[in-house]
């Protein structure tokens, strides 16, 4: 989700206005289906069924997105190895707003409440719940899969998300599929569920 | 218009001197006089108040309100408390789900209150004085001035940086200059409404004493958020160069020493309080220990805790521990959870909080225990199929 | 509350971007559903509040929202969509908020705020395209059929979003502009004026036509701009011909 790091500065500094964002040479590339594509900078790989779009920004340093009509609208991230004393994504203000970190004890039921948490503090938000959660084999390994939903601050669209993960070897694997509540979440479900099916290491 | 500014310069005035006099307590025949619902007349302000027109659209169908009416009542009520049936009568007060301290008012009437706030303060006084507070600022209209006065200023700005640039001096000291005169506006005004908000509760049942109390807590949390996080505490009497408020320390100060001289006594209502926020209570704790900041929030707790530790108050803390997780964490985790269990704390979460505390400090058999009767509690909870997995093992 | 090490940080990045500042380009971009058409006299569309801001933007680029301006602006904007429209012989109707409120609508509005965001900055601009939307006469965007059953729109076949900008630049802001380009060659943006407007079919929820402008013409503060202004809202709108979009008076 590269609006994670969106800067959350709240502050109505007159001056600011005029500093016009110009788009980013983002590098956005093409992920043709049918052939195994290895994410997030890790020994996770996928095999997509349909196409898909890789987005060239990245929310961490061992993660990335994959997205069919732009995050906002639909969003599969991929975590590829998330480390102990490591967070899940960039973070914006890391003196006033630090991230919660993984562990590498962490209990496979710690792993929603650490994509809540983080989530709260990146997004400034308290309208975020997880749903549902269940054991499920991931890519091989024992893990979780768990569901929720969230509404962003200064946004009223309500998402929806489902993830699933895993820790091995003391590190967090996760896919994670968000998508606005209305049309878009069920919309994508059975193709971000196959990519999340075709997980291997 | 400079006829309303004379009011309330007069109100002001009026309003302080019977403060001094020690007025009769509680009687709202001591408060000034009060203009009605203030209609926009200036270009400038009508400008604003239309965008927050639109605004309070959005807020009325926003998810982040808290529709409670109970609750909604009783924050209505604490606020007519303070400031008298006359001036609360038009102003529409939304509760909004956020876990930070605050509370805001707009020119047009309509105020927000953050849940954190709610969660912070101790009584109705407390709550009467933040809210005072805020219509301080709508009855002395801050909003346009601050408003007006940051167009004129970011005006010389611009020109500044140019005109030093074009000459290859350090345009940024002299950027920093402008700026300090729009943030020292800022910080009068707030501390005008500070003595306003005081008025508000000299002439109501609250002792206005309270008033210094929530922002010397205040500093204390923040100084407890600093140590927890290895970081220097920040508080220093004069306020620092970007601070937009006065710093919490000299508002205490203030504060303090005008409700010296007020000489007010009442009843602050701690135990109306509590007992309306009890059902919000759970809610508003986790809002505040997911946010990571782990000396902050068992401040808070300790602080709420001041008259015994309640079921509600020993579960989150208890959940505050098990989330920084340090090894002596999960052991103090499985105390408070047990601490809670045994004064009645009724949801059956508590035996999943101890069961997981206990099963990651290496007491595997005590955790699968307290699992297992988690699950006897509530076989249809959302996560019983995982927990189930760990109680098998 | 403020942290002091943001904003030192932000008031230093404001004076580079100031030195910095590039002049954003010209932008209007529409797109259209490949084959979708729309006969006049044949339709039956409901404007959704339109989202109006209109104000000056000061020297150091503030932007100042003016009552007056809105107001009129609203009101010609008003009537000069539906006399442009009305040109067409579509019926256009103003979405009336049914008793328990609006919020099934404000739902979709925001949604469509996402949606026409993510059309512009992964469809429109090229620096930032996704693959799969670069396809030559691709146009596949919507809200979801279910828009046909919120309350108001029944008996409705589109769903006519609208939203405009304008930060008209003061005296100073122009006059900082010319000095800007004089002494350090700097070209600074002055006024704002930004529009889209959205047509959604409202059997289906595609996204059946959508027109963005980043530099939009015409002053909404009076009949003739917020005519001018009308017409460019609803260049290659459905089944409309550049000629019978003119409004009188322009």
């Amino acid at each position: 989700m590269r609006a994670k790091f969106a800067a959350v500065l709240t502050v109505a500094a007159p001056i600011v206005a005029i500093w016009a964002a110009s788009p980013a040479l983002a590098g956005n590339s093409l992920i043709a289906p049918g052939k195994k594509a290895a994410v997030a900078r890790s020994t996770l790989s996928v095999t997509p069924s349909s196409e898909w779009n890789k987005m060239g920004a990245r929310p961490g340093r061992n993660s990335e997105t994959w997205t069919l009509d732009g995050d906002g609208l639909n969003d599969v991230t991929f975590y590829g190895g998330v480390g102990d004393g490591q967070t899940l994504f960039k973070e914006v203000d890391k003196a006033n707003r630090p991230l919660p970190r993984v562990s590498s004890t962490m209990l496979v039921t710690d792993i929603p409440t650490l994509l809540e948490n983080s989530y709260r503090i990146a997004l400034g938000t308290s309208l975020i719940s997880i749903d549902a959660i269940e054991p499920t084999s991931f890519a091989g390994e024992k893990g979780v899969r768990f569901t929720y939903s969230f509404t962003k601050q200064d946004e009223e669209v309500r998402r929806r998300g489902e993830a699933r993960a895993a820790m091995v070897k003391g590190k967090l694997y996760m896919i994670t599929y968000e998508a606005p509540a209305l049309h878009y979440f069920d919309r994508s479900l059975t193709a971000a569920r196959e990519l999340a099916d075709s997980a291997k290491f | 218009m400079m006829r309303m500014r004379a009011l309330a310069a007069t109100a002001a005035l009026f309003g302080f001197a019977s403060a001094a006099a020690a007025a009769p307590k509680g009687a709202d025949t001591a408060r000034p006089p009060y203009a009605q619902a203030y209609e926009p007349t200036t270009v400038d302000e009508r400008g604003l108040w239309q965008q927050l027109d639109d605004a309070e659209r959005q807020l009325r169908d926003s998810k982040f309100v808290i529709l409670d009416p109970a609750l909604n009542d009783y924050v209505r009520g604490v606020f007519c408390r303070t400031v008298g049936d006359e001036r609360c009568r038009n102003v529409r007060i939304y509760v909004m789900r956020n876990p930070n301290f605050n509370a805001t008012m707009a020119p047009n009437g309509m105020m927000e209150v953050y849940s954190g706030l709610l969660l912070r303060v101790r009584n109705e006084a407390e709550l009467g004085a933040v809210l005072g507070h805020e219509f301080g600022h709508f009855e002395l209209r801050h909003s346009l001035n601050g408003f007006k006065m940051k167009r004129i200023s970011t005006d010389i700005a611009m020109w500044g940086t140019l005109l030093i640039a074009a000459g290859g001096n350090d345009p940024t000291r002299f950027q920093m200059g402008i700026l300090s005169r729009i943030f020292a506006y800022n910080r009068n005004q707030e501390k005008e409404a500070d003595l306003k908000g005081l008025e508000y509760l000299v002439s109501s049942p609250y002792p206005s004493a309270a008033a210094a109390n929530v922002w010397e807590r205040l500093m204390a949390e923040a100084d407890a958020t600093a140590a927890g996080r290895k970081q220097k505490a920040q508080h220093s009497y004069a306020a620092g160069f970007f601070a937009d408020h006065p710093t919490e320390l000299a508002r205490a100060k203030y504060l303090r020493d005008a409700a010296g001289k007020a000489g007010d006594e009442g009843d602050p209502a701690a135990a109306a309080y509590r007992s309306a926020l009890d059902k919000w209570l759970p809610a508003f704790l986790d809002d505040q220990i997911k946010l990571n900041d782990f000396g902050g929030s068992d401040y808070l707790l300790q602080q709420l805790a001041g008259d015994g530790w309640t079921p509600d108050l020993l579960y989150a803390r208890a959940e505050l521990y098990r989330q920084r997780a340090n090894p002596r964490d999960l052991v103090s985790a499985a105390q408070f959870y047990q601490e809670a269990i045994d004064k009645g704390y009724a949801g059956a979460e508590a035996r999943r909080g101890l069961g997981l505390a206990l099963i990651r400090s290496q007491q595997g058999e005590q955790g699968r225990t307290a699992l297992r009767e988690y699950l006897r509690m509530k076989p249809d909870a959302p996560d019983a199929s995982l927990i189930s997995t760990l109680v098998a093992d | 509350m403020l942290h002091l090490k943001g904003l030192a940080a932000l008031a230093c990045a404001v004076v580079c971007a100031l030195l910095l500042a590039a002049p954003v380009a010209a932008q209007e971009k529409s797109g259209m559903k490949p084959g979708f058409n729309l006969a006049p006299g044949t339709a039956r569309i409901v404007l959704m509040r339109p989202t109006i801001k209109v104000g000056a933007q000061s020297t150091g680029g503030m932007f100042e929202p003016n009552a007056d301006w809105t107001a009129q602006g609203r009101e010609n904007l008003g009537r000069a969509i539906a006399e442009a429209q009305g040109k067409l012989g579509n019926v256009v109707v103003a979405y009336e908020e049914p008793a328990g409120g609006a919020a099934g609508a404000a739902e979709y509005q925001a949604l469509f705020t996402t949606v026409a965001n993510s059309v512009m900055t992964y469809q429109f601009f090229s620096g930032n395209r996704l693959p799969t939307k670069k396809r030559k006469g691709q146009f596949e965007w919507g809200l979801g059929p279910g828009i046909g059953k919120v309350s108001g729109l029944q008996g409705a076949d589109y769903a006519l979003f609208v939203s405009t900008e304008d930060q008209f630049g003061s005296t100073g802001r122009k006059v900082l502009q010319v000095a800007a380009i004089l002494a350090v060659g700097v070209a600074i943006k002055s006024g704002l004026h930004t529009g889209y407007a959205g047509l959604v079919d409202l059997k289906t929820g595609e996204l059946v036509w959508l027109n963005a402008d980043a530099q939009m013409g015409g002053d909404v503060r009076t009949p003739e701009g917020a005519a001018r202004r009308a017409e460019q809202l609803f260049k290659g709108f459905p089944g409309s011909t550049p000629a019978a979009l003119q409004v009188a008076g322009r």
